[in-house]
């Protein structure tokens, strides 16, 4: 006979679960909430309610240039870094004896903590280019990046079906064909999961970017963060507000099209 | 073309990039930190111990990440292992809300507790409606303001560290323990934890990593007096332009965390046979 679980740490899971999530939560949710403040203070729980704080972020140019950066940037670092990964991750999958030591070597960037590897790009980077550049962060955030969309691509390939691809090649097709008809598709909701990553990764990313910044190359978190140090008002949670909405919509598309659980603990 | 050709074909844009984007980054921050004026020195290492303020920042670093480690173990084991034996609908709802935080921009959780542990925020005047604390009370620019602001960073990597093992535990192993009269609890003591040691320490080694090299959470919740090593590397590099001494400090951040990493490694590879 199997004792069932003791009655009061069943609710005392409960308890737990539900202080867990207002530890998790809360600061996203104190953030939405000044937001909407109608005062000039930044507090919370909100003093009425106004969106003069959103009217006031879409009028200012710095907000709207940062957010500008980033979506180029987010956008070529998700092209570049599903490219990249993706391939890195087909001949990983095909991957012979030394396969092991090459793939702790494509995830490393996921090891070392981004401010040694920050650091040293701006150090290469202004000895050899001079000033940093746009193209500097596309390398920076394309580098780790690379490692999410291999390890959800690798997750997908390891349950895939090898023969297909045996038997596309006893009946006769190319390589590009193989890849195109059969390996491709095999990927496909891996590398669309990598992609969401790579995208949320570099959209959010803000240690390479404050290292690697400029006037001229100011990213959305690094805006935010200045303002943070200096002079933080209600507009800076409206902006923040806006970048939880973004991850929100992000979450829910990976969530409709593959399942979150299935890459949450793989 | 052979096969192997084609494997390496598949893998060589990424391998240059990282070689030339992030090998070589890393190769050309060692040399700086070791270059003076006239070649090789050790001067900026001998700089960094030569009075006890430097010292006194690595020592912070250290036993906050430490802190911080433990702190997310104790609540992550339990959390995940709820998960874990959860039905699909609860844990797509734990899973949201550890994801939904760990997905957003670290500056933004970090703003939200700014608010939160402000001087006239939630915390602070809930303490002080209730009377136990005292008028001039203050969490922001504390070391526990560092430490709330982090766990909440860092608990999702512990997490789901120790989901991806949990999740592939054999309930029937518990279900062997309890029938054979252990408690509850003894069967998470005896049974679960030992099983779910490989993610505890793979969680815990990430957990410490990212801690002793994060700045932004510090540097916010912190304020300028309270300072750790990744912060003081930062300032180094942004505005006292002593990049070589910066160079030196991640160096030796590098070097901590390379001595946490071997061991663990090694630990690893035997656990594989």
């Amino acid at each position: 006979m199997v004792r069932a679980v003791p009655g009061w740490l069943r609710v005392g899971a409960w308890v737990f679960v539900a202080l867990a999530a207002v530890f998790m939560l809360a600061p996203l949710v104190v953030v939405m909430g000044v937001s909407v403040s109608a005062s000039q203070f930044i507090a919370f729980p909100p003093n009425g309610f106004s969106f003069r704080w959103y009217e006031r972020a879409l009028g200012s140019p710095a907000y709207l240039n940062a957010f500008w950066l980033s979506l180029n940037l987010a956008v070529l670092v998700t092209i570049s870094a599903s490219l990249l990964g993706g391939a890195a991750a087909i001949g990983l999958s095909r991957g012979g004896r030394s396969g092991g030591a090459v793939e702790t070597f494509f995830l490393s960037p996921l090891v070392l903590p981004s401010i040694i590897f920050a650091i040293g790009l701006l150090m290469l980077w202004s000895a050899v280019f001079g000033p940093t550049s746009f193209q500097a962060l596309w390398l920076a955030h394309t580098v780790i990046a690379i490692p999410y969309v291999i390890r959800t691509t690798l997750a997908v390939l390891a349950e895939r079906d090898p023969f297909l691809e045996e038997a596309a090649r006893t009946m006769g097709a190319t390589r590009l064909k193989r890849l195109w008809f059969v390996t491709l598709p095999q990927c496909r909701p891996g590398l669309l999961a990598g992609a969401f990553f790579a995208f949320n990764i570099s959209f959010d990313e803000a240690v390479l970017s404050l290292f690697l910044r400029n006037p001229n190359l100011t990213t959305l978190p690094v805006q935010i963060y200045g303002q943070l140090e200096f002079s933080p008002d209600p507009t800076v949670a409206a902006v923040s507000t806006l970048m939880i909405l973004i991850t929100i919509a992000l979450m829910l598309i990976l969530e409709r099209m593959l399942g979150l659980t299935r890459f949450a603990s793989g | 073309m052979t096969d192997r050709r084609e494997t390496w074909l598949f893998l060589l844009p990424g391998l240059a990039l990282l070689v030339l984007g992030f090998v070589l980054p890393i190769t050309r921050m060692l040399v700086l930190s070791v270059q003076g004026p006239d070649g090789f020195t050790t001067d900026q290492f001998a700089r960094f111990f030569q009075d006890g303020f430097y010292p006194s920042i690595l020592w912070r670093t250290v036993y906050l990440s430490a802190i911080i480690t433990a702190v997310c173990a104790v609540i992550g084991f339990p959390l995940s292992y709820i998960m874990a034996r959860s039905g699909p609908r609860v844990r797509l709802w734990l899973v949201i809300m550890v994801i939904l935080p760990l997905m957003t921009s670290v500056v933004v959780r970090t703003f939200g507790w700014m608010v939160l542990l402000g001087r006239n925020g939630l915390i602070a005047s809930t303490l002080r409606d209730f009377d136990l604390v005292g008028r001039s009370f203050q969490l922001m620019h504390t070391e526990t303001a560092i430490l709330l602001g982090m766990v909440q960073v860092l608990l999702p990597f512990m997490v789901l560290s120790l989901l991806g093992v949990i999740v592939r535990l054999d309930p029937r192993l518990e279900e062997a323990a309890r029938t054979m009269g252990c408690s509850f609890l003894q069967t998470m003591r005896m049974v679960v934890l030992p099983l779910a040691a490989p993610g505890l320490l793979a969680g815990s080694i990430l957990v410490f990593t990212l801690s002793a090299s994060s700045f932004v959470t510090p540097a916010l919740l912190g304020g300028p007096r309270i300072e750790v090593l990744a912060g003081s590397i930062y300032k180094n590099v942004t505005q006292t332009l002593d990049w070589n001494f910066a160079a030196a400090q991640a160096v030796i951040l590098f070097a901590g965390i390379a001595l946490l990493l071997v061991p663990y490694l090694r630990l690893g590879r035997r656990a594989h046979g």
